[in-house]
C-alpha cells in the first residue's frame, strides 16, 4: 500500500520537479537580463574605451602610423628605437620614478602630519581644516601658474622676500637640479583629500584601544606606532596607490610649468624649437613624452610603444605594492 | 584620563606642572599647526595681491599692489573670451556628471545588491580599469574620435562618461553595500522589480554617496587639463577654461596680473560650490579613503 | 508617483536643452559654402594665421582690400595659430581653406598627400613665374620636389645695438666679429651691487628670446648634413668653434646669473622686451623688431648691422626664413583658396602694404623693389641681408624641426657645464639625429 502510494508520489514528483525547474530557469534568465541590463552602460564602455583602444594600442606599437596615410607594419621596430636608441627615454622613465620615490611619500607624509595635529587640536578645527583643503580645489593649470609666478628666480615675491634676508634664493623652475623639488612643493600644496581622508581615519581609531595603550604607560609616540599607525594602515595603503598612480600619470604641472618657465611664446617666435622637459630635461616625463611623441611629432605607432611599456610598468608597481602590503596592513574586523 | 582617586561628581584640578605642560603641548601643537596654515596660505595670498597689480608692477619684484587695480577683474574679460570659456567648461561638466550618474548608479548596484555568478571577479576588471593611465589608451582613442570628425568639438570628452566611470562604480557600490538588506528584501517582497528598487529605495537611501560622487566628477571635469588640450587644441571657440588659462599666458604676452586675476576667476565657481556643499564634499573624501 | 514623474519629464527637459546648447556651440572652424562654390552666394575663406595683435590687424587690413575687390568671398581671419594647432588640424580632417605657418622648417612635414595641396597645378593654369621668388624662398617652400606653399615675405636675422649705451662705454660702430663682439659684450655689461646680472652686453644662451643654433648655422658657415645625407654636427669644426665661443662668454656671465636675468627679461613680444628698454645692449633679432620698436618705444636710439662672422661665415649674410602660406588639401573651397594665396604671394601691392604694416622682407623681386615701400634705414639693412648669396635657410626634413629638438636638448647640457667631451657629445648628437631621420623615413633632399 504504502509502496504504492510511494511509488505513485515518486511517479507524480518529475513531472511537477520539472514544471518548477522550467520555472526556476526562466526566472534564472529574467535575472541574468536584468543584471546585463544594468551592467550594459559599463559593458560598452569598457569594451569601446578600454578594451578596444588597448588591442588597437598593442597593434599600433608594431607600426608606423602618422594618421594621414595607413598603418604601415614595423614589427619589432619601434621597441628596438624604445630600449637602444631614444635618447629621451630613460630620462623620461627616470623623472617618472623619481615622482614615485620622492614626491608619493613627502605627499602621504605631509597628509598625514597635518591630519595628526589637526585631530589633536581644539579650537577653529573647522578653519584649519578649509585652509588645507582649499588648495586641493584650485584647478592644476591655475595652481601651477601661480607657483611659476611667485618663484620666479628675477622678479618673484619668494625670492624677493628671500634677497631681503640675505639669501640667495635658487632658481626654482629654472633650474635642473631645483624644478622638480619646486613641483613637488606645488604637489604638497595640493595634499588636501588625502589630508581629509587621513583625519577621518585617525578620528575613526577606537579610544578604548588608545586609552589602555595610555594607560599601560605608552607615550605619545608609542601609542602612535603601534595604535594609531596600524589601525589606519588601510588609509596609508589607499594613500599610496593612488598617489602612485598619479605620479605615473603626471602631466599637466609639468606640461605648463615647463611652458612657462621656459618664457616660450607660442605664437610667432619662428626658429624657436620646443625645449623639451625644461629646464635640460628635468621636468621631462614619461606621459610627457608620449604626447609629444604621438601628437607632435606624429609618430603614433612609437607612442603607443610606449603606452604598452607604461602598462606593463604601472602593473607591475601596483602589484608590488599590494602584495607588499600584506605585511603591515591590518583590517579591522573580519576580512572584506 | 583623569586620576583614578577622584570623588565621584568632582573633577580634581591636576597640578599645576601637568597643567603647564598640557597648555605648552597644547600651544605647541597649534603654533605648528598655525605655522602650516600660514605656509599653505601663502600662495594665495601672493596670488591675490599679483591680481590686483598693474601690469608693470606685476613684472617687478614689488609686493604690495600700489594702487589697488581692481579693474583688472573686468578688464580679464575684456582680453580673453572668459564667460566662453566658463560656458565651455560648464557643458563639459554637467553633461559629463549627468551621464557618469546615470549609467555608473545601475552598474553600482549590480555589483553591490544583485547576485550573479562571476560578481566579485568581473569587479575586479573594474578596478583593473582604475589603474590605468589615461596616456595608455588615448592614441587609438584619438585616431576613433578623427575618424568620427568629432575632434575640436565637446564630445570626446564628454561621450566616455555615459558609459559608467570606474570611480564612481568603485565609490558607489561600496556604498550600496552598507545599504541593510531588510529594505531592499521589503521591497522585493511588495513585488517591485530591481529597477523600482534602486529608483525607490536605494536612490533615496544613498543621496550623499550620489551628491558626493557628483562633487568629484564637477571638480575633476572643471578642471581637467589633459583631455581637453588634445581633443580642443585647435579649435578655439570650444576651449575649456583650464587650456584657456594656459594659453592666456601666451597670447597676452604675461601680463601676470591679468592671468592671476583669471586664475581666481576660474577657481571661484568650485569654491563656491565647496562652501555650498562643504559636508557633503568631506563626506565623499571620506567615504573614498576609509571604506576603500 | 506622480512627483517622480514630473521630476523625470523635469530633468529629460533639462538635459535636452544641455544637449541641444552643446551640439550649437560645438562649432567647427570649417568653411561653410559648398566646394567649388564660385558663384551664386558668398564663400566664406577661413584663413588662419600665425600673427597676433598689431601684426594681425596689418594682415587684415591686407585681406581687406581683396575682401572688397571680390564680392563673392567672404574671409575670416583667425589669427595666433601655432604650428601644433596646424598640424593638429591636419590629423583631425577639419582644417581652413588657407593656412599660414611661421616655421618654414615643418614644409617637409606639410608637403604630401593629405596634408598640404599640390600648388604645380594651379600655379601652372594661372602661368605664375616661380622665378619672381628668391632662390632662397623657393627652398623652403617645397620638399622633394611637392610644391605645397609659396613664401608671404621673409624673414631675416640681423644685429640690433644700442647706439646710446655703446657710445658711453666709448664704442664705435658694430662688431664684426664673434671675438669683437665677446670683447664688447664685457665692456657694456653692468652688474648690481650684490653681484647679479643688470645691463647685460649680449645674451650667448641658445633658447633665450631668438637666439638658436639655426639661426647661428649661417654665421659661422657650418652645415648641418654632409653630402650623404648624415648629420654632420660633430664633423663640420665651425659648429665646434662657435660652441667653444658661446660657452666661454656664458662662463664670464655666470650661468646661473644669466639664467636668473633672462627670467626677469621680460617676454619676447611684449612692451617689456629686455632691448627696448635698454637692458639689453645687443641682440640677434629678426626684420620684424624694427616695427616693434617704433610702435612701442620710438624714443630708443639703436641701429642694425648684418650679425658679425667667425669661422667660415661671410660678412653681410644672415639666416633666412619666411612666413610660407599653402591650402591643405581637406579644405573645401580650393579654388577660390588658391585665388587669395595668389594675390597675397605674388601681388606687389599687397605684398608691398603688408611688409610696411609688419615689416617683413617683401617675398619676391618686383614687390622689393616696388615704389609703395616706405624707406627705412634701419630695415635696408635687412633686405641687404636677404639678397646676400651667403645667406641661408635651415634644410628641410620630414621631421621638420624635430632634429633641432634633439640639438638644442644637447645645447643645454653644454651651456650648464654638463658636458666635457664636446666633440664626442656631437657625435651622439648626430648619431641620435640619424635613427630619427630613418625612423622617420628618409634625410634631407
Amino acid at each position: 500500500m504504502i509502496s504504492e502510494s510511494a511509488a505513485g508520489a515518486v511517479s507524480a514528483a518529475p513531472a511537477a520537479a520539472s514544471a518548477r525547474r522550467r520555472a526556476k530557469r526562466r526566472a534564472t534568465w529574467r535575472r541574468r537580463g536584468v543584471v546585463l541590463l544594468f551592467l550594459s552602460p559599463w559593458i560598452v564602455g569598457f569594451s569601446v574605451f578600454f578594451g578596444y583602444p588597448l588591442v588597437m594600442s598593442a597593434y599600433l606599437s608594431f607600426t608606423t602610423y602618422d594618421l594621414l596615410s595607413s598603418p604601415q607594419w614595423v614589427g619589432l621596430g619601434n621597441y628596438r628605437y624604445l630600449f637602444k636608441d631614444d635618447p629621451e627615454i630613460w630620462t623620461a622613465v627616470k623623472n617618472t620614478l623619481w615622482l614615485v620615490a620622492v614626491l608619493v611619500p613627502l605627499q602621504v607624509l605631509f597628509a598625514f602630519g597635518v591630519a595628526t595635529m589637526l585631530a589633536r587640536a581644539k579650537t577653529g578645527v573647522g578653519f584649519f581644516r578649509t585652509v588645507f583643503y582649499l588648495p586641493a580645489l584650485v584647478p592644476p593649470v591655475a595652481a601651477t601658474l601661480g607657483f611659476v609666478y611667485i618663484l620666479n628666480p628675477a622678479t618673484g615675491p619668494v625670492n624677493t622676500i628671500l634677497d631681503k634676508l640675505g639669501i640667495e634664493g635658487p632658481l626654482w623652475f629654472n633650474d635642473p637640479g631645483w624644478s622638480k623639488p619646486s613641483l613637488t612643493l606645488l604637489g604638497i600644496w595640493g595634499i588636501g583629500n588625502t589630508m581629509v581622508i587621513f583625519l577621518a581615519a585617525i578620528l575613526d581609531v577606537p579610544r578604548h584601544l588608545a586609552e589602555s595603550a595610555e594607560l599601560d604607560g605608552a607615550g605619545p609616540f608609542r601609542r602612535m606606532r603601534w595604535v594609531t599607525l596600524p589601525t589606519i594602515s588601510p588609509v596609508i595603503l589607499f594613500s599610496v596607490v593612488i598617489g602612485v598612480i598619479a605620479a605615473m600619470q603626471y602631466f599637466t604641472q609639468a606640461y605648463v610649468a615647463a611652458a612657462v618657465a621656459a618664457g616660450q611664446a607660442s605664437q610667432a617666435g619662428s626658429v624657436s624649437t620646443l625645449e623639451l622637459g625644461y629646464p635640460e630635461g628635468s621636468t621631462m616625463f614619461y606621459p610627457i613624452l608620449l604626447y609629444y611623441n604621438g601628437f607632435r611629432f606624429f609618430q603614433m605607432g612609437y607612442a603607443s610603444a610606449m603606452a604598452m611599456l607604461m602598462l606593463g610598468v604601472a602593473f607591475l608597481l601596483t602589484l608590488l605594492i599590494v602584495g607588499q602590503s600584506r605585511r603591515w596592513v591590518h583590517y579591522q574586523g573580519a576580512a572584506r | 584620563m583623569s586620576a583614578t582617586a577622584a570623588a565621584p561628581g568632582v573633577r580634581r584640578k591636576p597640578p599645576p606642572a601637568v597643567r603647564r605642560r598640557r597648555f605648552l603641548v597644547a600651544v605647541a601643537d597649534h603654533s605648528l599647526l598655525i605655522a602650516a596654515a600660514a605656509l599653505f596660505l601663502v600662495p594665495v595670498v601672493f596670488i591675490v595681491l599679483t591680481s590686483l597689480m598693474t601690469t608693470k608692477q606685476a613684472l617687478s619684484p614689488r609686493l604690495w599692489p600700489e594702487p589697488f587695480a581692481w579693474g583688472n577683474f573686468v578688464d580679464v574679460f575684456e582680453t580673453a573670451p572668459l564667460w566662453r570659456w566658463a560656458f565651455n567648461s560648464f557643458l563639459y561638466a554637467s553633461l559629463g556628471t549627468l551621464g557618469l550618474l546615470v549609467s555608473s548608479i545601475p552598474v553600482a548596484y549590480a555589483f553591490s545588491r544583485l547576485r550573479w555568478r562571476g560578481r566579485d571577479a568581473v569587479f575586479l576588471i573594474v578596478l583593473v580599469a582604475l589603474m590605468l593611465p589615461p596616456q595608455v589608451t588615448v592614441v587609438p582613442l584619438y585616431v576613433m574620435w578623427a575618424k568620427l570628425d568629432l575632434v575640436g568639438s565637446l564630445w570626446p570628452l564628454i561621450v566616455p562618461n555615459w558609459f559608467g566611470d570606474a570611480f564612481a562604480i568603485f565609490l558607489l557600490r561600496q556604498f550600496f553595500l552598507t545599504i541593510p538588506q531588510e529594505y531592499i528584501d521589503a521591497a522585493r517582497v511588495d513585488g517591485c522589480g530591481e529597477f523600482r528598487i534602486l529608483v525607490t529605495v536605494v536612490l533615496r537611501l544613498a543621496k550623499p554617496a550620489i551628491a558626493a560622487v557628483a562633487l568629484f566628477s564637477i571638480l575633476y571635469t572643471w578642471n581637467d587639463f589633459f583631455l581637453p588640450l588634445l581633443y580642443l587644441s585647435d579649435n578655439p571657440d570650444n576651449w575649456v577654461a583650464s587650456i584657456g588659462l594656459s594659453q592666456f599666458r601666451s597670447l597676452h604676452q604675461v601680463q601676470w596680473n591679468l592671468v592671476m586675476a583669471a586664475t581666481l576667476l576660474v577657481m571661484l565657481p568650485v569654491i563656491i560650490l565647496f562652501f555650498l556643499a562643504q559636508k557633503a564634499f568631506v563626506q565623499g573624501v571620506t567615504l573614498t579613503g576609509v571604506k576603500g | 508617483m506622480r512627483r517622480v514623474t514630473t521630476a523625470v519629464v523635469l530633468s529629460a527637459a533639462a538635459v535636452l536643452a544641455l544637449v541641444l546648447a552643446g551640439v550649437a556651440s560645438s562649432s567647427k572652424p570649417s568653411a561653410k559654402a559648398p566646394a567649388g562654390g564660385t558663384k551664386a552666394s558668398a564663400t566664406t575663406l577661413t584663413v588662419w594665421v600665425g600673427w597676433s595683435a598689431r601684426e594681425l590687424k596689418e594682415f587684415k587690413k591686407v585681406v581687406a582690400e581683396y575682401d572688397k575687390k571680390n564680392s563673392d568671398v567672404d574671409i575670416k581671419v583667425v589669427g595666433s595659430i601655432n604650428d601644433d594647432k596646424i598640424v593638429a588640424s591636419l590629423r583631425a580632417g577639419q582644417t581652413a581653406d588657407v593656412i599660414s605657418s611661421f616655421t618654414s622648417q615643418n614644409v617637409g612635414v606639410f608637403c604630401k598627400r593629405g596634408a598640404w595641396a599640390d600648388l604645380k597645378p594651379y600655379l601652372d593654369k594661372d602661368n605664375v613665374d616661380l622665378n619672381q621668388f628668391p632662390a632662397s624662398t623657393r627652398q623652403y617652400t617645397e620638399y622633394k620636389g611637392y610644391r605645397c606653399a609659396l613664401p608671404l615675405l621673409a624673414d631675416v636675422y640681423g644685429f640690433y645695438y644700442n647706439k646710446k649705451l655703446l657710445a658711453a662705454a666709448g664704442l664705435k660702430g658694430p662688431p664684426k666679429t664673434f671675438a669683437q663682439l665677446a670683447q664688447y659684450a664685457k665692456k657694456l655689461t653692468k652688474r648690481k651691487a650684490n653681484g647679479s646680472l643688470d645691463v647685460v652686453g649680449y645674451v650667448p644662451t641658445f633658447g633665450f628670446y631668438q637666439n638658436t643654433a639655426g639661426a647661428y648655422q649661417p654665421l659661422v658657415g657650418a652645415k648641418y648634413f654632409d653630402g650623404s645625407g648624415k648629420s654632420a654636427l660633430g664633423k663640420d669644426a665651425n659648429w665646434q668653434k662657435l660652441l667653444k665661443w658661446q660657452k666661454g662668454l656664458i662662463d664670464w656671465y655666470g650661468h646661473g646669473k644669466l639664467v636668473k636675468w633672462q627670467a626677469g627679461a621680460g617676454d619676447e613680444f611684449s612692451a617689456s622686451h629686455a632691448f627696448e628698454r635698454g637692458k639689453l645692449a645687443m641682440m640677434m633679432d629678426g626684420e620684424w623688431r624694427v616695427a616693434f620698436i617704433a610702435a612701442e618705444h620710438p624714443e630708443l636710439q639703436y641701429a642694425t648691422a648684418p650679425m658679425p662672422v667667425m669661422g667660415a661665415g661671410t660678412y653681410g649674410s644672415g639666416y633666412i626664413n619666411g612666413t610660407i602660406i599653402g591650402i591643405p588639401e581637406r579644405g573645401k573651397n580650393r579654388d577660390e583658396a588658391w585665388k587669395l594665396v595668389k594675390y597675397l604671394t605674388t601681388n606687389d601691392h599687397a605684398l608691398a602694404t603688408f611688409s610696411n604694416g609688419i615689416r617683413n622682407v617683401p617675398s619676391t623681386r618686383t614687390s622689393a623693389r616696388s615704389k609703395e615701400l616706405k624707406p627705412d634705414k634701419n630695415f635696408a639693412v635687412f633686405t641687404k641681408i636677404f639678397t646676400h648669396p651667403k645667406s641661408a635657410t635651415i634644410p628641410i626634413t620630414p621631421l621638420g624641426a624635430a632634429h633641432l629638438d634633439t640639438f638644442q636638448s644637447f645645447l643645454a647640457k653644454w651651456q650648464s657645464g654638463k658636458v666635457s667631451d664636446l666633440a664626442g657629445g656631437l657625435n651622439k648628437v648626430d648619431e641620435q639625429i640619424d635613427a630619427k631621420m630613418k625612423r622617420a623615413g628618409g634625410g634631407p633632399p
